[in-house]
């Protein structure tokens, strides 16, 4: 197992905001997101089968910003603009760091 | 949009279009669902099918288009989500046009919601070292979301042409053609490692992109969260089910078959050709062979025009309605867990559906799949379970006319045959499964024209492909029943036909008129039914097995093309006896619990 992460650190526009108010939060796995959650990819573990290379070239790269929208009986999460569904398995392999939801 | 990045590059000096040997060739490439094919008609005038999903386009598609004064041979190809790495086949195809001398400029099509992943396939098709250009299409759904690309500041640091456009309105086309004088190398990272691609493209798109958080979709994407969430997906489904049952399998197949079979040839056509043959045509023999039992206009012509005309036509407008809406593959996320089962993933939803509409075309599209042991899987499935739009339908036709429990037993066996066979193969076979990483593409409105010109495209294919073999189908009985061979093929299959499966004896010719089409020995049960020979039991039984049976000539080819010699008769060796048994214990078990439908 390898893995690609990216010294990104959280480019978001407003970083002092969000920093100010939680912190740094922690990277997690896609796949223990909630629906509505947002977050940002840090990393993508590589599979033993282009797992990688698949989903860099559907945009889910270090970066990317994710919207967690339905987790049964599929995960399906918004990529930038891009709505997919993959298997948990999948999931797994994708770190990101959330953001806190919205009130 | 203007050249003058390019212009200053070339020292300020606009380049003219040069003479050449042939004309100069114009691949169209991109990410899938992007509107490439769109594009392609509208620069060459020529339709191809076009879809709201990715994978419509598996084959290359060329056309001619003037540009300025000269000629173009313009190239439309599969979409490509990467060039390099683990890629599928149809991305191969695309691979192998851009490497060869088959394009010399390349139009990379990029959907302009989605600038960042388009950006990062701009530098693997650079690495072929045509000039490009690039063409941010449906630049007005990336506004109604909310997002704005700054086309020129993209130019500057690409070097080539940006074109903003919307394709399915024709707008930006003529800046396309004009943009084409001006294609450049890009300037692009040149490291082939993915990750370097991403950080350069989500930086370049930082730069040069706008993002409000207004969006104006709010419709589409509550279609969308619908269509996908069990609690209201799974009672839409069940509703395009049934409405696809009323439109095609009560409307088309009943209504519209009753007025053509039974008004325009039942009491038009025909008598007038028997009148005319009667009166004009002195030998018994071509008169037989015209109106006869076994006759080009009465048979022949009959199943074709009369039986199945209606109900592939009401098919594929109803069927081109959801493929525009970008529905299907919303299916998929369904279907995953069931088809893992099977060896497959949920992306196999697509060519499944697909053979709804024709096997022969779902068998080409399984090229999408990841991996050889899903497509040699999803062909076999296809060929053994999914029923085509015209046997689809005569099937609702004939089982529709006796009571609903006869139609959930049919699907209920072919289902539970496919999952079955499928489970078999999945252990049987070697390799692997991919992973379910699938697109979905955003729920629309399907635009009524492009419905119009599919639907009567596929009519017009249809007419194509089907009459001539229905008619050839027809030659062939009359002449075979008039060598007598059709009494021995009947009477040799008696014992399966008869013995075996309990059905007519009739029913042996009609399996073999179901090896030339499907939907042509389905239009021989719907006559029988129609006559009344047939029993509930014993059309629920027939039409089983031709539903399992040996996929019709066209689709046997192509299986061939696609998977070698070998495979295709392996396939044909596994569902034979399948379909056959099948039949066999079904009838035994209807006739054991006195089932009547």
């Amino acid at each position: 197992m390898s893995s690609i992460t990216l010294a990104f650190s959280s480019k978001s526009k407003h970083p002092q905001r969000r920093d100010a108010a939680k912190g740094v939060r922690q990277v997690v796995a896609l796949s223990t997101l909630r629906e509505g959650m947002r977050g940002a990819v840090v990393a993508v573990h590589a599979g033993d089968n282009g797992r990688t290379d698949r989903l860099f070239a559907l945009g889910v790269t270090p970066g990317a910003s994710v919207v967690m929208l339905q987790t049964f009986p599929g995960i399906v999460f918004l990529c930038d603009q891009t709505e997919m569904a993959i298997e948990r398995s999948v999931a797994h392999s994708i770190m990101v760091r959330p953001e806190e939801i919205r009130s | 949009m203007s050249c003058h990045v390019v212009h200053e590059r070339a020292n300020g000096a606009p380049r003219a279009l040069k003479l050449r040997a042939r004309p100069l060739r114009v691949a169209l490439v991109g990410q899938p669902n992007v509107g490439k094919s769109v594009v392609f008609g509208r620069l060459t005038g020529r339709y191809v099918t076009v879809s709201n999903y990715p994978g419509t386009t598996v084959a290359v598609t060329k056309g001619r288009a003037l540009v300025g004064t000269e000629v173009c041979d313009v190239i439309d190809t599969p979409g490509v989500n990467a060039l390099d790495g683990t890629i599928s086949e149809d991305e191969r195809i695309t691979q192998d046009v851009l490497a060869s001398d088959q394009s010399d400029v390349v139009i990379q099509v990029a959907d302009a919601r989605n600038l960042r992943r388009a950006l990062m396939l701009t530098p693997q098709v650079a690495a072929f070292g045509k000039p490009m250009v690039l063409a941010l299409n449906m630049i007005d759904e990336a506004y109604s979301r909310g997002i704005s690309v700054n086309a020129a500041a993209l130019a500057a640091e690409l070097g080539i042409p940006v074109v903003e456009m919307v394709a399915v309105e024709g707008r930006g086309l003529s800046e396309l053609r004009d943009a084409l004088a001006c294609a450049a190398r890009p300037h692009v990272p040149t490291q082939r490692h993915a990750s370097g691609r991403a950080v350069w493209a989500h930086e370049l798109t930082g730069r040069v992109r706008g993002t409000s958080k207004v969006s104006l979709a709010h419709l589409q994407e509550a279609l969308a969260r619908l269509t996908r969430r069990p609690s209201t997906g799974l009672p839409i489904l069940a509703a395009v089910l049934y409405a696809l049952y009323l439109f095609v399998g009560v409307f088309g197949a009943q209504t519209l078959v009753a007025l053509v079979e039974d008004g325009v040839f039942g009491r038009g056509i025909n008598p007038a050709a028997t009148w005319v043959a009667d009166r004009y045509i002195p030998f018994p023999l071509v008169r037989d062979f015209l109106i006869g039992e076994y006759g080009l206009i009465t048979m022949g012509l009959t199943y074709a025009i009369a039986i199945v005309l209606p109900v592939v036509a009401t098919f594929f407008l109803m069927f081109g309605f959801l493929e525009d809406s970008g529905y299907i593959p919303r299916l998929a996320i369904f279907c995953d867990r069931m088809f893992r089962v099977m060896g497959l993933n949920g992306k196999a939803v697509l060519p499944m559906v697909l053979g709804l509409g024709c096997d022969t075309m779902a068998t080409m599209t399984t090229r999408i799949l990841g991996t050889p042991k899903e497509r040699l899987i999803a062909i076999l499935l296809l060929a053994l379970g999914i029923p085509c739009s015209a046997q689809l339908a005569t099937i609702m036709g004939i089982l529709g006319g006796i009571s609903f429990a006869a139609l959930a037993t049919l699907f209920a066996v072919v289902l539970g045959q496919m999952f079955l066979v499928g489970w078999l193969a999945a252990r049987v076979l070697k390799g692997e499964r991919s992973e379910f990483i699938l697109e979905l593409p955003p729920i629309r409105w399907p635009r009524i024209g492009n419905l119009l010109t599919k639907t009567q495209l596929r009519v017009r294919w249809y007419l194509g492909e089907a009459v001539p073999l229905f008619l050839a189908g027809t030659v062939l009985l009359f002449v075979l029943d008039r060598i007598g061979a059709l009494a021995v093929i009947s009477s040799a299959g008696r014992p399966v036909v008869t013995g075996l499966l309990g059905l007519p004896p009739a029913t042996a010719q009609i399996l073999v008129m179901g090896f030339l089409r499907r939907d042509y020995g389905a239009a021989g049960l719907f006559q029988l039914a129609h006559g009344g020979q047939l029993t509930g039991v014993q059309a629920v039984v027939a039409l089983t097995v031709m539903t399992l049976f040996v996929p019709c000539v066209a689709n046997f080819l192509m299986m061939v093309r696609e998977r070698g010699f070998r495979t295709g008769f392996a396939i044909l060796a596994v569902i034979t006896p399948v379909a056959i048994f099948t039949g066999a214990g079904l009838n035994y078990v209807l006739h054991h619990l006195g089932v009547q439908f």
